[in-house]
């Protein structure tokens, strides 16, 4: 036992990103439960007062009930299936487990500022009871999965993007940048799906679920498709049904050209084909390599049109690096760590190798090839941290909690 | 094989001539001794009779599985356990053997606090005042040095002094040994002062100097690609250039060789290509020897430094009366060589691995020579001293006993083509008078034409004359080649 260092307390690890939210027991090798981050909720007019749903009561979403209080819908089949006037939000909260004795958690947040991890800490023992609480960065639990305590840690999700450079499994905060990057890309596929070009009319983007019938003849013949239910769903902070298509969309077509753009190399790769829910169907040439140029290289028409558009990965990386110890470039490019679902973007690993080693010598990406672990490195690495035998110093506990109130979690969490 | 009679009967149906129970007896120890593995109905037809066969039908023994953990299964327990790393009483809980004993948990001694050191006001007011610092931020990095366990790069960009000037991590490493050094040279030490000066090594920070090497990582990072590729021309000229200093030094050498012969002392040995990093060290010794010699040119090469000859230096008078006691003998290095190169350098060795060896070209003849006299000279009983200059003139008397005999052989080869060529001198003036009168072939010819018979008897003798005529001229374009190719042996040999 000792042999590994590791020593398995079952500590429950929960990594929350804006897409999903992991959990799982330390020690495991993937989350145990792999819930939505978003929520599906019936607005009434007169109480507001939110009850609380467990997955095991909302895994029947099939025939949902009639409730005249507001309803959450969570977990796997919660906000994914349409609902008659279901909004769909987006909390960070969680409300999954009830009962943590005798299990600590740890919990990976991609937050710095001390309020938000001082919430969470208040949040697990107030609300919870959990007996020892420890909150680590995500950039960390990320360099851990790569079993790096030094690496740049490239993380690309669903709804941002950020570089954190890891030294000695501590972030350093001023080299920490974020942009929203991702979903600039989203909506530049958006974009190109819903405006009408010289070949194609515009896309509508109706869920699965919208469509009661649909003949499907071929590509580009007019469509006959009917739906169900008149008003479109509200969509809450800007998420909603179709981002899920335009995410479908991204996933299974979009890509990204390995040496930089280029019209006839775009041109040159195979088209591929897509058909979309309302059984308009498609086969998408160089329009899919547009989008992922979004990640790495921004048109100066676009940039002149929107002043504060988020940095790509390119100009993150030099702002990262820029705020770095020079002696410690050298290390961090020598670590860089791809992760994140976002980064599955086909051909992102390979762009990134191409700009990174265009301009700095000695670059090695580590990019796990397994999705898993690529998804959900930051769950990996938490629930390597947290089954260590050495870590379990490290928690917070309750009786550290009562004792010291919220200034402990910066002091214990550095 | 015991067949008995009533076997066979049975076998091929006879009617038994002997009664039953005779049979149930022979047969009944049979069975009893079917051994394991075997089906009884084919132990029945094979019989006892192979046992060799039954071995091998026997059932097949799986390999034996490993005995793993005395035995029984081990009782595991949900055990909750303290950590005596921490400061308060959490509880954990993990599965453990029930044999394993309750006692300290195992990981809590990679807890380990490094060394820090605290200051009094009293310390500070006397030591520590420092124009860039105030007391508070002092107290501030080494409460943070303290908490990040001196990872600097961490400390640097976690340090948020309020109100405080911004800090580079080279001045927050500054204060920090610096402050460790005065403490430690200011206090009493327990140990003495070797101990006491090793620890404030360990203390050491050059703050200007990290900051150039610092500017100097940063200016590497900042060069474009052309200044890359220029930088990285100059190494390959670099090493191109060292290379040809390398050859030019050789071929020197080689010069210096075959201009004064054994006098240039340098050794017959081939120079070996040294790396430059054995080049480089080199050259650091023999700046640690003296300075340059004037003897020969100094080379353009700032690596080759030509150090004193060492045979300049007279041995200490101390040393010759120890080296008569001790019968050591030392070997004169080569006269004329100032260059202590590696390649010239002889070291100490055996007698009998220098013995003289005749030059290659003519080892066999002189190995020849010596064996017709019934002398074996390329072992040496008793390598003395003596026994070698003894055996050392031998060869060179053999040496110059072949090299006559090789004269005597070339002058009497030259004798003998002189006097072939006066023979035939000789006989060309004899063989004049045929030779003028070389129209008459064309007589001849039209001879042959008028009368065939006679023609043929005179064509056969005509065709000895030209024969001779032509072994004549043979004869004469050699002699006028030979002088001139016997002229060049010479000149090489010479």
């Amino acid at each position: 036992m000792v042999n590994y260092g590791g020593d398995e307390v079952s500590a429950l690890v929960v990594d929350m990103g804006s897409s999903s939210v992991r959990a799982g027991y330390a020690g495991d090798d993937t989350p145990k439960a792999i819930v939505s981050s978003y929520y599906g909720y019936r607005p009434t007019a007169g109480d507001s007062d939110v009850q609380m749903g467990d997955t095991a009561g909302e895994s029947n979403p099939e025939a949902p009930k009639p409730r005249s209080d507001a309803k959450l819908y969570l977990g796997q089949h919660g906000p994914s299936i349409w609902r008659a006037g279901m909004e769909i939000g987006h909390p960070f909260r969680d409300g999954l487990m009830s009962d943590f004795n005798p299990i600590p958690a740890l919990i990976s947040h991609a937050l710095v500022d001390s309020a938000n991890r001082e919430r969470m800490a208040e949040i697990m023992f107030e609300e919870f009871q959990v007996p020892a609480f420890y909150i680590a960065n995500t950039g960390v639990l990320n360099a851990f999965a790569a079993g790096k305590g030094s690496a740049l840690v490239v993380d690309v999700g669903h709804s941002m993007a950020s570089i954190t450079p890891v030294v000695d499994g501590f972030v350093l905060r001023k080299g920490l940048v974020y942009s929203a990057l991702p979903k600039l890309v989203h909506a530049h596929a958006k974009h190109i799906l819903a405006n009408p070009t010289p070949v194609r009319r515009g896309i509508e983007l109706y869920p699965h679920q919208l469509i009661a019938t649909k003949i499907s003849r071929g590509l580009l013949v007019s469509l006959r498709y009917t739906r169900i239910g008149s008003p479109e769903p509200r969509i809450a902070g800007g998420h909603g049904m179709k981002t899920a298509e335009v995410d479908e969309w991204i996933q299974s077509v979009a890509s990204v050209l390995d040496q930089g753009w280029n019209e006839q190399a775009a041109a040159s790769r195979p088209p591929r084909q897509y058909e979309f829910p309302t059984g308009y169907n498609m086969y998408f040439g160089a329009e899919r390599f547009q989008v992922g140029e979004q990640f790495f290289h921004h048109s100066p028409q676009l940039v002149a049109q929107n002043p504060n558009l988020p940095k790509n990965i390119p100009a993150l990386l030099s702002e990262s690096l820029r705020a770095c110890d020079p002696d410690l470039r050298q290390v961090l490019m020598g670590n860089v760590v791809l992760t994140g679902g976002g980064s599955l973007f086909a051909g992102f690993a390979d762009r990134l190798e191409t700009e990174l080693s265009r301009n700095i010598p000695h670059v090695k990406i580590h990019a796990p090839g397994n999705p898993m672990e690529r998804r959900y490195g930051g769950w990996l690495g938490g629930s390597i941290l947290a089954s260590l035998g050495t870590f379990h110093q490290l928690w917070i506990s309750r009786e550290e909690w009562q004792e010291y109130g919220k200034a402990i979690v910066g002091q214990r969490c550095k | 094989m015991a067949l008995s009679a009533s076997d066979i009967r049975s076998a091929l149906s006879l009617p038994q001539s002997t009664p039953a129970p005779a049979h149930h007896r022979k047969t009944h120890p049979s069975t009893t001794k079917k051994p394991d593995g075997i089906s009884r109905e084919l132990y029945s037809l094979i019989g006892p009779s192979a046992p060799s066969l039954a071995a091998h039908l026997a059932k097949p023994r799986l390999r034996q599985k490993p005995n793993l953990g005395g035995g029984g299964t081990v009782k595991w327990e949900h055990r909750p356990f303290g950590n005596s790393a921490r400061s308060d009483t959490l509880q954990l809980f993990h599965w453990v053997k029930l044999s394993d004993p309750i006692g300290d948990y195992p990981f809590a001694k990679y807890n380990v606090q490094p060394q820090s050191y605290t200051y009094s006001q009293d310390e500070y007011s006397r030591l520590l005042e420092d124009s860039e610092w105030t007391k508070e931020e002092t107290d501030y990095l080494f409460s943070i040095v303290q908490e990040y366990d001196l990872r600097w790069y961490v400390i640097h960009d976690r340090y948020n002094f309020p109100d405080g000037p911004i800090r580079a991590i080279e001045d927050l490493k500054d204060r920090y040994y610096s402050v460790c050094r005065k403490l430690i040279r200011n206090r009493p030490c327990a140990g003495d002062e070797s101990s006491r000066s090793q620890l404030l090594n360990s203390y050491q920070f050059d703050k200007e100097r990290e900051k150039m090497r610092k500017n100097y990582v940063a200016s590497l990072e900042d060069r474009t690609p052309e200044e890359i590729a220029e930088e990285e021309a100059l190494f390959v000229e670099l090493k191109r250039l060292e290379q040809n200093e390398r050859k030019f030094r050789k071929e020197r050498d080689d010069l210096l060789r075959t201009l004064l012969g054994a006098d240039s002392g340098l050794p017959d040995i081939v120079v070996e290509e040294d790396g430059p990093a054995a080049l480089s060290i080199e050259g650091i010794r023999k700046k640690k020897k003296g300075g340059p010699d004037f003897d020969l040119p100094p080379t353009p090469s700032n690596i080759i430094q030509l150090g004193p000859p060492v045979s300049k230096r007279p041995p200490p008078p101390k040393s010759a009366v120890y080296d008569a006691q001790h019968c050591i003998v030392r070997v004169d290095p080569p006269a004329g060589s100032s260059n202590t190169t590696k390649v010239t350098h002889v070291p100490a060795h055996l007698r009998s691995f220098k013995l003289p060896v005749p030059k290659a070209t003519i080892a066999p003849k002189v190995a020849q020579a010596l064996a017709e006299l019934g002398i074996t000279y390329s072992r040496l009983v008793m390598p003395t001293r003596d026994n070698c200059s003894q055996l050392e003139s031998l060869l060179d008397a053999t040496t110059a006993l072949i090299e006559t005999k090789k004269i005597v052989d070339r002058v009497e080869q030259d004798i003998r083509v002189l006097k072939a060529r006066l023979g035939i001198r000789e006989s060309e003036s004899a063989d004049r008078d045929p030779k003028e009168s070389t129209p008459m072939d064309v007589d001849e010819s039209k001879q042959d034409r008028d009368g065939e018979g006679e023609g043929r008897a005179q064509s056969v003798i005509r065709g000895r004359k030209q024969l001779c005529r032509s072994i004549s001229v043979s004869s004469i374009d050699t002699s006028a080649s030979l002088p001139t190719r016997t002229g060049t042996k010479r000149q090489k040999r010479g």
